[in-house]
């Protein structure tokens, strides 16, 4: 006989509120319908109603973590409408900007899978460090979530004390070697949790077309830092770690080893950061007719704004937003199809959701 | 030939490729959509996207198709005189979401497909648009500012 089993709107395993209805025989999870939309804020329509210097702040809050990456990938694409081209010191602290912000969105991630595992003091440990990465951000911006760092043209602020970049990035690093890389691969707990649970097998990763970890974790190596560089990140060495087994395991290894890539990157932008100005001088500029198509790598995956402009108009005509979440998400029913009810929570945690975004 | 190359004589398009701002256009006039699903589909792109444009004066719509070949962001766009078009949803799973979701923004419809419970809303009414809520800069019910918070 089958059971259906709601999971949410509002759940204590839900950072979000969605809903999964779990069709279930026994123990056994055998199909679920997801739903979303309990945050809808109509914000693309929003978009239409605010000028170039409105829209900014305004798509800094589809989301909460990577609020940098929403406001880079639109400034991106407004600077293609514009012609304004940021200078490279601009382009390398977008580069360190969008890296701390994957730190700190990686780290929290970590907190929360460890919370879901029964991991107490690992959650601890794990938000212990993300606060290092976030007094980084308030220092560069003065502010923790919303960072109000990116303008047409370059970014508002400049990294005054990189040197503190670097004391962070060394304990994060010696932080995440002898503690939590160690204790996720080999603790019995991590592992009984997630080796082999909510499986997404590599072809089913490319029917989705899912992006970031969750695809790197299915085996597709993609990542738009490497495929098509934007910001300075054609002058980054990195590697792009790739798992092929598809289960939470490897996405908690591809985040976790991105986390050790992310520290390396950030040392190549400090040692490298180009002196001069950090935005093109104030000055007039005026938006051309036609659509830009923006994309970034954010740390749940890929990131596109499609932007379209009327010459001489105050506002955009249109402002579409893919999030990462909205192509990972309906993943989570083939993932949780043949996996334990207990385990329903952690797999849907796996793909670090965020229904902010997705809801926008 | 590039794979661009081969995708736009498999699509029978004589323009050629435009590098515009980001996106690798090409004018799909006439094509139908499933068959540039299913080009893409053989070519390995992954599929991204849909926008729609409501065009100006009650002039239909413009469709926007988007797929990543390898990092080339690739752009199709296709024009809409009537409010409806065939669904890729089964050659393209990933685009499962995105055409509900238009579906229940601008009520367009993507033929041959079945509608699941709205996405975004409740209720079975497809095309309560925002954006005519916003273009009036009044609230659905009629009442104004903080008359409707009070309500």
């Amino acid at each position: 006989m089958s059971y259906k089993i709601p999971m949410g709107p509002y759940h204590p395993a839900l950072e979000e509120p969605y809903k999964l209805d779990m069709i279930c025989e026994g123990e056994t999870v055998t199909d679920a319908q997801l739903h979303i939309g309990f945050n809808f804020r109509g914000i693309e329509h929003l978009a239409e109603t605010r000028n170039y210097f409105q829209v900014i702040a305004l798509m800094e809050r589809v989301c909460g973590i990577c609020s940098f990456i929403h406001t880079l990938t639109l400034c991106q694409a407004m600077e293609q409408l514009t012609g304004l081209t940021p200078p490279p010191r601009a382009q390398y602290i977008r580069v360190i900007m969008a890296e701390l912000e994957r730190l700190h969105s990686h780290v929290l991630w970590a907190g929360i899978a460890a919370k879901l595992m029964g991991f107490k003091t690992m959650f601890m440990t794990c938000f212990e460090i993300r606060e290092k990465v976030m007094d980084i951000l308030q220092a560069i911006s003065g502010n923790r979530v919303n960072y109000s760092m990116n303008r047409i043209g370059g970014v508002n602020r400049d990294v005054e004390d990189p040197a503190a970049i670097l004391k962070m990035v060394e304990a994060l690093e010696k932080e995440m070697a002898h503690t939590i890389i160690p204790i996720f691969t080999t603790s019995t707990t991590a592992r009984s949790r997630c080796a082999g649970i909510g499986v997404l097998t590599h072809q089913k990763a490319i029917s989705c077309g899912v992006v970031g970890p969750t695809a790197r974790a299915s085996g597709v190596p993609q990542d738009l830092r490497r495929d098509a560089p934007y910001a300075a990140y054609k002058e980054m060495a990195f590697d792009v770690p790739v798992q092929p087994d598809g289960d939470v395991r490897a996405r908690l290894l591809v985040r976790a080893l991105e986390i050790m890539e992310s520290c390396k990157i950030l040392r190549q932008a400090i040692a490298k950061l180009p002196p001069g100005e950090f935005h093109v001088p104030e000055g007039k500029f005026s938006f051309v007719t036609g659509t830009a198509g923006s994309r970034v790598e954010a740390p749940r995956g890929e990131v596109m704004y499609s932007v379209s402009w009327k010459e001489n108009a105050r506002n955009p005509s249109r402002v579409h937003v893919r999030t990462p979440t909205y192509v990972n998400m309906p993943a989570v029913r083939w993932m949780v199809r043949g996996a334990r009810l207990a385990d329903t929570p952690l797999i849907q945690a796996s793909i670090d959701p965020c229904y902010s975004c997705t809801d926008r | 030939m590039t794979m661009l190359e081969t995708i736009r004589e498999k699509l029978g398009v004589a323009g050629p490729w435009v590098e515009q701002r980001g996106v690798h256009w090409l004018d799909c006039t006439g094509v139908n959509v499933r068959t540039l699903a299913a080009a893409m589909n053989a070519c390995g792109a992954r599929f991204i996207t849909i926008t729609a444009y409501e065009l100006p004066a009650d002039t239909g719509f413009r469709m926007e198709y988007h797929w990543d070949l390898g990092g080339q962001l690739l752009g199709f766009a296709l024009p809409l005189e009537s409010k409806s078009i065939d669904s890729i949803y089964d050659l393209c799973e990933a685009a499962d979401w995105i055409e509900r979701e238009i579906h229940e923004e601008y009520t367009l419809d993507f033929a041959g497909r079945v509608y699941e419970p709205l996405l975004l809303r409740e209720g079975n009414t497809p095309g309560v648009n925002l954006r005519e809520t916003g273009a009036s800069g009044k609230p659905a019910s009629g009442l104004v500012g903080k008359q409707e918070v009070a309500r």
